[in-house]
């Protein structure tokens, strides 16, 4: 079964009542109330390669987790059109949810009351998955996420981090070709979180499962994504690469350079600017639109200068999506 | 049978992870009996202090409270979690039942194990058992199997007043608060014969909010004042049956609903 996710002009409106400020405008609200659209998807389009994994982005509010509502049989489109793993999802919602896991990074599908191992149970019975299917994969899944020393604690004793693991399995028992996380790993600690990301990088590439992840976290973006969707105020502004994107956006290095002699003359070098010179000591930024890579203006500077110490600053990927947002008009 | 079998695992487990807080599992059942103190007052009352009510016996009028708490027990053993719709949806646990390969109304039953309904169904139970031994009826085969259907149908017909508000909450979660002015209702006319009450009054209870049908009717008919219920009598006779399409009914405005449904927090 093919694993790809196919969206179409999607679109969600929801109808909500302006609130006017005040206790007389909130009681004018009540008399003559004033509907309004919001739209909380419009008419966004991108396609998700079978074994891909796909991070769509974009500040609260952006129409992340509508979209993957939508994609998950949860809400029903507007307009447009949407099919997952060739299941359009809001129309057959059983059908789809065969095919998909979904992990919910704030709230759990486990039974709250029950220890974890019990949910797990009950999930091999719903989907029905053979029972030796339902050891081997919970076996694979204890060796990667540490399950087994806290899988028969009740699902409310466990700690943040225990429980998205346990979600994690949960949502992949049934073996799903595709998979929708909406920010997993928020609120854990580091090793966790690695840990989370070392699973689903081998769901990806050992598995071949389709990731749909939502994050704010660039550097799970950095580690686990190579593409990268960008939505705000429900529009999709921006679809590409990591690379494509560090390209476009990422041009933000610096070279510090220590020069042998203080009193050289520093000149420009051609798409390289002088940030500024105190002494010695000289910062070299791209400029214009042609400006070299970090690596090219390292060559040039240390061909044109004789230099005594260097350093180079490269903007990380979460000064790259800032530097996207902000020409994306998201920031 | 897959459905049933996974339902009745799910209650198991459900049930046992209840049992694990004995003190908590206590006290359901306790607030489940305390809860119907109101019921027990009447019928205390009423076979101690009156003779009868509205032209029937004392007796005959104990078949109301029992039929109507022996109903509203099983409704909350097998399909109470309505009750509290409005609250899983503000928990996400909706959006959660969705992405499931199971219908959205199983996985809110199946939610937790209601163990208060242990204390309803032994009120219930008991109070079921006195009106019995205390009526003059001759309890034929018939007559049993009608009560027993007037039972089911009483649950049926309840289930279908809090799932018609729970699919109003699947759209406007606020709705769920009208689910605790029904129960009050039900509890507070439930139990009498509906024609001690002002005619608008008892017009309402059978046509507006209808709930003659879940054990005054029934009651009448059992108790052979079914003429005189100010509905023709085949109306009242068929209780039962228009608890069962009430609640198919209710099932249809369900799946509408949540075909409708766009949760919270967008």
């Amino acid at each position: 079964m093919s694993g790809s996710i196919e969206v179409r002009g999607l679109s969600r409106t929801f109808h909500t009542t302006v609130r006017r400020p005040g206790v007389a405008g909130a009681l004018r609200s009540l008399v003559n109330p004033e509907r309004v659209a919001k739209h909380a998807v419009s008419d966004i389009s991108f396609d998700v390669a079978a074994g891909e994994l796909l991070a769509l982005l974009g500040p609260n509010g952006a129409g992340k987790s509508t979209t993957i509502k939508m994609l998950t049989g949860i809400l029903t489109p507007t307009s447009g059109e949407a099919r997952v793993a060739g299941v359009v999802p809001y129309r057959e919602r059983e059908r789809n949810a065969r095919n998909i896991g979904a992990v919910f990074g704030q709230r759990t599908q486990l039974w709250w009351d029950l220890p974890a191992r019990e949910s797990f149970a009950i999930l091999r019975d719903i989907y029905e998955v053979p029972k030796a299917e339902h050891a081997s994969r919970l076996r694979e899944f204890d060796d990667l996420l540490d399950l087994s020393s806290f899988w028969d604690t009740r699902v409310r004793h466990l700690s943040l981090g225990q429980r998205v693991r346990c979600d994690l399995a949960a949502a992949l028992l049934h073996d799903p070709p595709v998979v929708f996380l909406d920010e997993p790993t928020i609120g854990m600690d580091v090793v966790v979180k690695e840990q989370v990301r070392e699973f689903l990088r081998h769901q990806v590439e050992e598995r071949g499962r389709t990731v749909l992840l939502t994050t704010h976290d660039m550097t799970e973006v950095e580690r686990l994504a190579e593409r990268v969707v960008l939505i705000n105020h429900g529009r999709l502004v921006l679809d590409g690469g990591l690379d494509e994107i560090r390209r476009r956006f990422g041009s933000t290095w610096q070279v510090r350079a220590t020069l042998a002699d203080a009193h050289f003359e520093v000149v420009p070098l051609p798409g390289i600017a002088v940030l500024s010179h105190d002494g010695p000591q000289v910062v070299f930024g791209p400029e214009g639109a042609d400006a070299p890579t970090v690596h090219q203006a390292l060559k040039a500077v240390i061909e044109r200068y004789e230099v005594t110490g260097i350093a180079i600053d490269e903007a990380d990927l979460e000064d790259v999506m800032r530097a996207a947002y902000v020409q994306a008009g998201v920031a | 049978m897959k459905a049933v079998r996974i339902a009745w695992r799910v209650t198991c487990l459900n049930f046992r992870a209840q049992l694990e807080y004995r003190a908590e599992f206590l006290l359901m059942i306790a607030i489940g009996a305390v809860w119907q103190v109101s019921v027990i007052v009447f019928a205390t009352v009423l076979l101690t202090r009156f003779t009868g009510m509205g032209g029937w016996d004392s007796s005959e009028v104990l078949l109301i409270p029992a039929t109507r708490m022996l109903a509203h027990g099983l409704f909350v053993l097998v399909l109470g979690r309505m009750h509290f719709v409005g609250r899983q949806i503000q928990e996400g646990r909706i959006d959660i039942y969705l992405v499931r390969p199971m219908p959205v109304h199983r996985q809110v039953q199946l939610a937790y194990f209601p163990t208060n309904a242990i204390g309803d169904l032994t009120v219930a139970a008991g109070l079921m058992a006195g009106a019995l031994s205390r009526s003059g009826l001759d309890w034929s085969a018939g007559r049993i199997a009608y009560l027993v259907a007037a039972v089911v149908g009483g649950m049926l017909l309840e289930a279908a007043l809090f799932t018609a508000v729970a699919a109003a909450a699947l759209r406007f979660p606020a709705a769920d608060y009208w689910s605790n002015w029904l129960e009050e209702l039900l509890g507070t006319f439930g139990s009498y014969p509906l024609n001690v009450l002002p005619r608008a009054v008892s017009g309402f209870l059978t046509y507006g909010l209808p709930l003659a049908f879940v054990a005054y009717f029934p009651a009448a008919v059992l108790t052979g004042h079914g003429h005189d219920t100010g509905v023709p009598y085949w109306l009242a006779a068929l209780s039962p049956l228009l608890g069962a399409l009430a609640y198919l009914g209710s099932r249809l405005l369900w799946r509408w609903s949540l075909g409708h449904y766009a949760g919270v927090n967008g």
